[in-house]
């Protein structure tokens, strides 16, 4: 049977006389009967359940109203009004709302205070006696989870969520469908679905992927139709008949809750009802017996019908002191910098291990959770002994991540597999037990049978669990990798749970271990692995890597193989090497090959070309050439910085091969980006250019007044003084700079530019030249020095 | 007052190259343009904040408690049949533009040159996430949200720019104006979004120009084009 929510509350509020900024849910306490009153409009309307007028009354939605100190008597008093109209004819869920804030990192909400916040208004609902809570209209996973949380510590009624999902199918902070079952459906919920913000149309689909994606009954209230606003109205379009025609549609795709959001009224319950009465059907949950992680974002598969996928090993300070120094110092941004790279490299979950001595590994942990879940999408595991950290890892990341790992050791067990269910994480499991590491296959399956069977105990699934197979090293024991593929191949005929291992022990004291280690992995996919935890950067390893998708028929017609294998034909070289050295060094600059440019300036010198001879005829000869280009439009700003730190580094070449060796300056040029100014790339591109092109810069910075840069040329005699401004507001500091240039009787020249202004404008300010950019700055400067 | 940090999970190198002012056909460094996109990802922490008020068309008035009268054609022009504005303020603080820095004094400027246009990726990105999260909600009341629009913008003078920053709460996430009306951290913006009922929108072909279009630099390299000719 098809269960009937009741429709809008808000709507039917306005219409009863709430007045716009008065707080709906203090209706409960001082106009119950009116709130009765609707209710009872919808069951009469055919709904047999009806959610209580609580929907924003939570502690931090009430405050805007001082009602912050009444959530347990307005809870309390909108399931005595709901109770009263129910009777017996219907059930009643009490319905949470979300709290208006974002929680961190997303926002500025604490995680715990938000679980605080829903404790103490589901408790409240508990307590006067709801048969189901309804957590409704959450736009954020992460509200979500700490509405879950709290909702199964404060009762045991079922759990309804309902997040809102918008026009691209996504919540607003990413989550798609499919995530959102299988984080939630982990996590306990009772029902999953999804309310308000679209039309039945638009939820159509969305209930589709959550039907498909776990096994829980599923709910829908859609809107009556997409808002539209007519004559200062929010109208929502739908009529009763039209949305009731959506119910068969929305049971087949596997809504077996179906209600109404905004704008439904009594009479579209009424006409669902009829419509879902029609229907004959018995509703088939079906089984989702898969083994996934998700992130906020996205959902990972693993198992046998999956593509394997790569647990990136790399976050883990064990033996390398840089990385926990970073840990220990607070500083995240080699984790990230890792986490990057890895991905990059093709990782689809991160291990992230945060095991560095004396530090607070719990606040650690759940300061890289946050870092990470805000920059990658893919899952995470989590790598502690630490049930502290584990938890604080748990409750800050936003999906199911792995828990790496849980062995057969009770306290272990005791203390990892409850947050398990209670975070609804997957859980690697390692058979090693109290009497230590089993050395055969058989034995490894007896004691991953017992961990399976407690974790059973504890409420987790099958598909909650992967199972290690243990890497021994082979250079100690022969038969070690051979009962390590034996029991990757006994998991996948007898317990069907992923199998997932470290793979670089097996060729600990060997030369050539990355052959060791790839081979191992080849064998050890064929044998069964579905996810190893192993260096993404293993050039070898990738190579096995796309080798073995394209071979397990996991990369289809071997397309990703051939893009990345296939021989590049040798590509035509345009210009040949000129055999001239300072030919070499020319094209080398204009090339911009900072890194090649040093041997051949040393090989130059040995030939006994003179500094000015190279600098002349190659370095300056390759700048001009690079000026020129760029007046072309045949190439860009950044190919002549390159070009210019290319020459940078051959100078430093020459002075360091002949430390005596000064090159004679064309002049000099102070520079300064005007007062109230306080963007300066374009000024600091100039005086690179200008500095690799021979000239003494002075660079005052930005944000400098007249008067400061009116001392520096007396102290500095420059040749050139060259502004720039960027702003409207900034362009008045331009003239006054250059009056009091002249004032202060400076005979050098002046240059302006910047993004605002024209040649125009630097002629009435009385500068003596107007640079567009940084390679006309440098062209300029050489003519106003050469006069 | 909803402050939201946006998730930038990648930095599209193709915006990057574009506000370095690369043209699409140079075979510029990938390596480089990738550098710096990771980079600046690393060194990011976008924010964002905004509030939504009521617009009087008639009197070209955003009703906040102190309402603010617009008095420039252009952005009038622009929230032409919005009943409502979101206006927002976005930053990704002030480590990336330290990092700049620091590569120019260490005469890497080709790096600091990137990052800064991938950090003008970033901060653009970090706002198309907060204009998505102002049009899901507007979407609720039947409200369509236009294009952002920011001081500056198309000739909009800046000296509004404290006006706007003030109607965001933009210093609740640390933003600050100086007295040459440029925000600080620098790669930050401000911006005012229309909110229109949906069938008025369908009727304001203006709201579909690129930003740019409306823009008077047109010599800018970062300029998106209407017409690609790629």
């Amino acid at each position: 049977m098809i269960n009937i929510f009741d429709g809008a509350m808000g709507t039917m509020l306005h219409q009863a006389g709430l007045k716009p900024g008065q707080c709906p849910e203090i209706w409960n306490i001082e106009q119950p009967e009116k709130v009765t009153a609707i209710h009872r409009q919808y069951i009469e309307a055919g709904a047999n359940i009806i959610e209580t007028n609580t929907f924003g009354a939570n502690r931090i939605k009430l405050k805007h109203y001082g009602l912050e100190t009444k959530v347990a008597a307005i809870n309390a008093a909108g399931v005595a009004v709901a109770r009263q109209a129910a009777k017996g004819y219907g059930k009643v869920a009490g319905s949470v709302g979300p709290t208006g804030k974002f929680i961190a990192p997303l926002g500025d909400l604490n995680f715990d205070t938000a679980y605080e916040v829903f404790y103490e208004q589901i408790s409240a609902l508990d307590k006067a006696g709801v048969d189901y809570i309804i957590i409704e209209t959450i736009i954020d996973i992460q509200e979500m989870r700490a509405a879950l949380l709290a909702a199964k510590a404060a009762t045991r009624q079922p759990i309804i969520c309902q997040l809102s999902f918008g026009a691209d199918g996504r919540t607003v902070t990413g989550t798609d469908p499919r995530t959102a079952a299988t984080t939630l459906s982990a996590m306990g919920a009772s029902v999953i679905g999804a309310n308000c913000s679209l039309g039945p149309a638009q939820l159509l689909p969305v209930i589709e992927i959550l039907a498909r994606s776990c096994s829980l009954p599923i709910s829908v209230q859609p809107n009556a139709g997409m808002p539209e606003l007519i004559n200062g109205q929010t109208v929502f379009p739908m009529a009763a008949d039209e949305m009731a025609s959506w119910v068969p549609k929305l049971a087949a795709a596997g809504a077996t809750y179906i209600g109404g959001c905004c704008g439904t009224t009594p009479l579209h319950i009424k006409a669902i009802r009829q419509e879902a009465d029609k229907l004959k059907f018995q509703p088939e949950y079906q089984s989702h017996a898969v083994t996934a992680l998700t992130s906020r974002t996205r959902t990972v598969y693993l198992g046998p019908q999956f593509a394997p996928v790569i647990i990136g090993e790399r976050i883990n300070p064990t033996g390398r002191k840089a990385l926990a120094a970073d840990i220990k110092a607070g500083n995240f941004v080699t984790v990230k910098k890792e986490a990057l790279a890895q991905i990059k490299a093709g990782a689809g979950v991160l291990d992230v291990n945060m095991g560095v001595p004396g530090i607070d590994q719990a606040t650690t942990m759940k300061q890289a959770i946050d870092e990470l879940a805000t920059l990658v999408d893919v899952p995470l595991a989590i790598d502690t002994t630490d049930p502290a950290a584990l938890e604080a890892g748990l409750k800050a990341y936003p999906g199911r991540a792995l828990i790496n790992s849980v062995t057969a050791e009770s306290e272990r067990l005791e203390s990892f597999l409850p947050l398990a269910k209670k975070y609804g994480a997957a859980v690697l499991c390692l058979p090693l037990s109290d009497s230590g590491v089993p050395t055969t296959a058989v034995e490894r399956i007896k004691i991953a049978k017992q961990i399976i069977n407690i974790a059973t105990e504890h409420g987790l699934n099958r598909h909650d669990l992967l199972l290690d197979a243990l890497v021994m090293t082979v250079a100690t024991d022969a038969k070690a990798a051979a009962e390590t593929l034996l029991t990757l191949k006994l998991y996948r005929e007898q317990l069907g749970c992923p199998a997932v291992m470290g793979l670089s022990n097996v060729s600990f004291g060997l030369p050539r271990r990355d052959l060791m280690n790839a081979t191992f992995c080849a064998m050890a996919l064929a044998a069964g692995l579905d996810a190893p935890i192993l260096n993404p950067f293993d050039p070898l390893m990738q190579d096995i890597w796309s080798a073995a998708a394209a071979l397990g028929g996991h990369d289809s017609q071997a397309v990703a193989y051939s893009k990345k294998h296939v021989a590049l034909p040798a590509q035509e070289v345009s210009n040949t090497i000129p055999d001239d050295i300072l030919a070499q060094i020319r094209q080398t600059v204009i090339n911009g090959e900072t890194t090649g440019v040093a041997p051949l300036i040393r090989q130059a010198l040995a030939e006994n070309f003179t500094p000015l001879t190279i600098t002349e005829q190659a370095l300056t000869a390759a700048m001009n050439e690079v000026g020129k280009a760029f007046g072309q439009g045949r190439c860009f700003l950044p190919q002549v910085l390159l070009a210019a730190e290319t020459m940078r580094t051959a100078f430093d070449t020459i002075k360091e091969v002949l430390p005596a060796h000064t090159a004679q300056s064309l002049g000099s040029v102070i520079l300064a980006t005007v007062k109230g100014d306080i963007h300066d790339l374009g000024k600091n591109i100039v005086a690179a250019l200008l500095e690799n092109n021979g000239f003494t810069v002075i660079d005052l910075g930005k944000d400098v007044s007249p008067e400061t840069i009116v001392a520096a040329t007396r102290e500095h005699k420059p040749h050139i003084v060259g502004l720039c401004a960027l702003m409207t507001t900034t362009l008045p500091q331009i003239d006054i700079t250059i009056a009091a240039l002249k004032a202060a009787g400076f005979t050098g020249k002046t240059i302006v530019g910047g993004a605002v202004l024209t040649e125009n404008y630097a002629r009435q300010a009385g500068a003596d030249a107007y640079a567009a950019n940084g390679v006309d700055a440098v062209n300029i400067a050489k003519q106003l020095i050469e006069c | 007052m909803p402050i939201y940090h946006p998730r930038l999970t990648t930095i599209d190198l193709k915006e990057t190259k574009r506000y370095a002012g690369l043209s699409n056909k140079t075979d510029f460094s990938e390596n480089l343009l990738a550098e710096a996109c990771t980079r600046a990802q690393l060194l990011v922490t976008p924010k964002g904040i905004w509030n939504i008020y009521a617009y009087d068309q008639d009197t070209h008035t955003i009703m906040a408690p102190n309402p603010l009268v617009l008095s420039a054609n252009n952005v009038i022009r622009h929230l032409h049949g919005s009943v409502e504005v979101a206006v927002m303020a976005v930053t990704i603080g002030l480590t990336l533009e330290q990092e700049v820095s620091n590569l120019f004094l260490q005469n890497q400027y080709t790096l600091g040159m990137l990052l800064d246009a991938a950090g003008t990726t970033a901060v653009e990105a970090a706002c198309d996430v907060i204009c998505n999260v102002i049009d899901q909600h507007a979407a609720r009341s039947g409200l369509t949200a236009g294009r952002r629009f920011s001081p500056g913008y198309g000739g909009w003078s800046i000296d509004i720019q404290p006006d706007i920053l003030d109607l965001a709460s933009g210093g609740a996430i640390g933003l600050s104006v100086t007295a040459s009306k440029m925000l600080v951290p620098r790669k930050s913006v401000t911006a005012i979004v229309g909110l229109y009922p949906y069938q008025q929108m369908l009727n304001i072909p203006e709201h579909q120009e690129l930003s740019c279009d409306k823009c008077g630099h047109s010599g800018c390299h970062a300029r998106k084009e209407s017409n690609n000719n790629d």
